[in-house]
């Protein structure tokens, strides 16, 4: 079954297109990077898929569900490209999970032990088990991403959404965070669809990657479809593919 | 001197209204200052004096009738945010203005001087009958086991809202319960610390709190305990003193704060 199909799916704003005619479909278990400049519709898409934004026409369907009717909780985890919050909320790192624990209706103050087993449990799935009592507002990108994953992960979701997720996270960070992702895909067999500028992350994680520009340039695999042609129609004249050969450096 | 005061019914009323306002309005509070809602606050207490000068128009019960309206205005300004592309500022400045206009314009048309209606401006924690405490009392249990027991889509709405739709929360409904609960709360406070003050009583415990919290369990529990303290100290402090007791409660509170800011300051 497909874990994701999209369907002639458009977005407008005041009479524009901000994207139009996408159709795609991501087979459940795998990792399709999503590419394109700024400005291409690449965060609207997300946001689409997961009705946090309107679309006309279009149809997206999650599991062969559509979005509306797929009892979402649970099935899907999505960590934003900027994550807006008020960095003095005084809320540790184990409560911000523990709000996502299910039940999702109970007095949260009496905390089951079960919750808490579960909440170490993410965070040491995810490599930052001593960050539980830091406050998140503390947190580095590189913390604070790897936090987010644990809760995008919290009720085992089978597919997963990452807008840009390294932006701001150091090198090795970036590293040690798509490492994560694979190794969430290869034991969990979790669907991941991942926004990223870095083609470098792109060759190397994805199973498949989506071009666009507003609208649909090419799908495939990063080793076939990433030429020099197609950069260049992607993100202009001005870019182009160099793909560097493995050798001993001096 | 102070066991000779409470032997009197109307300070044992008053000792009772202010715990219990105490500990209910920061509650709430720290939702209304986490998603910074204050200045909707405000609109629903001024909104609560439309709905009294329209309830002494009408002959209605004023508790009443600044209850409906509050409630209305502030579901009004829900539906607004929801449905216009006006910020929630925006909207929020409209109903204020509404609010403030209709109520001083069935103001004028009340013959004589109400001072029931002026009462409800400052707030008069001595005049509580046995019916205002038992309705605070209901009112305050329900008002925070509703909240405690919705607490984690409420505090994931307030963390990050995209996040809260997409794990499958009803965002919208959540959103209109806890404007309809601060309505509620606002209103219910009203006889206590006045429509003018009654926004102060939610948002300063709750401010203090967030300097010196480091969890949110923390700061639940250190914003209902400086409530308690304002409220308590207050309400002594204005019988010694002869002074309004909401403005003294809330003076109360804004001492505390600074008391926070200084710690704060102290511990960085």
């Amino acid at each position: 079954m497909n874990a994701l199909s999209v369907e002639n799916l458009c977005v407008k704003a005041d009479d524009r297109h901000l994207i139009e005619n996408i159709t795609f479909s991501v087979e459940e278990g795998r990792i399709i990077a999503i590419i394109g400049p700024n400005g291409a519709g690449k965060t609207t898409l997300i946001k689409a898929i997961l009705g946090l934004i309107p679309y006309s026409p279009g149809s997206v369907l999650l599991f062969g569900h559509s979005m509306k009717n797929a009892n979402s909780h649970g099935r899907v985890g999505y960590v934003p490209q900027k994550l807006e919050f008020d960095r003095t909320f005084p809320l540790t790192v184990s409560e911000l999970l523990g709000f996502t624990v299910p039940p999702i209706y109970s007095f949260p103050f009496i905390r089951k032990k079960g919750e808490k087993k579960h909440i170490s449990k993410l965070l040491e799935i995810v490599g930052v088990n001593e960050l539980a009592d830091r406050s998140i507002g503390s947190l580095s990108g590189g913390e604070l991403q790897r936090v987010m994953i644990a809760k995008a992960i919290v009720n085992d979701p089978k597919i997963l959404f990452l807008d840009e997720p390294a932006s701001g996270v150091d090198i090795e960070g970036q590293e040690r965070f798509y490492d994560l992702i694979k190794r969430l895909n290869k034991e969990k067999g979790l669907t991941v669809i991942l926004i990223s500028h870095d083609l470098n992350v792109v060759y190397r994680f994805a199973d498949s990657v989506l071009c666009m520009n507003r609208r649909l340039i090419c799908t495939g695999r990063p080793a076939e479809t990433l030429t020099d042609e197609v950069i260049k129609t992607v993100y202009g004249e001005m870019m182009g593919a160099y793909i560097h050969s493995c050798h001993e450096h001096d | 001197m102070i066991t000779e005061f409470l032997s009197y019914p109307f300070i044992q009323r008053a000792f009772l209204a202010s715990l219990m306002v105490g500990v209910l309005c920061p509650f709430v509070g720290n939702f209304v200052v986490l998603r910074r809602m204050s200045f909707f606050s405000d609109a629903i207490s001024h909104s609560a004096f439309a709905g009294i000068a329209v309830g002494a128009l009408l002959g209605i019960d004023l508790s009443m009738s600044s209850l409906i309206v509050a409630m209305l205005v502030s579901l009004l300004i829900a539906f607004l945010s929801e449905k216009t592309s006006l910020s929630h500022d925006t909207v929020i400045g409209i109903a204020f203005s509404g609010a403030i206009a209709s109520g001083m314009l069935a103001l004028g048309m009340l013959k004589g001087y109400r001072v029931d209606i002026f009462t409800y401006l400052f707030g008069d924690i001595l005049a509580i009958t046995n019916t205002d405490l038992l309705f605070l009392f209901i009112i305050s249990i329900l008002s925070i086991v509703i909240l405690l027991f919705f607490s984690k889509p409420l505090f994931q709405i307030t963390f990050n809202r995209d996040l809260a739709q997409v794990e499958g929360i009803n965002v919208r409904l959540f959103e209109y319960l806890l404007f309809f609960i601060i309505a509620v709360v606002v209103t219910v406070s009203l006889k206590i610390i006045g429509i003018i003050l009654v926004t102060s009583l939610l948002i300063v415990p709750a401010a203090a709190a967030k300097n010196l919290a480091s969890s949110m369990k923390h700061l639940f529990i250190l914003s209902c305990a400086f409530g308690l303290v304002s409220g308590i100290t207050g309400l002594i402090a204005s019988v010694y003193l002869n002074t309004a007791s909401g403005p003294t409660i809330v003076l109360v509170s804004i001492g505390i704060f600074f008391l926070t800011v200084l710690k704060r300051q102290g511990s960085t």
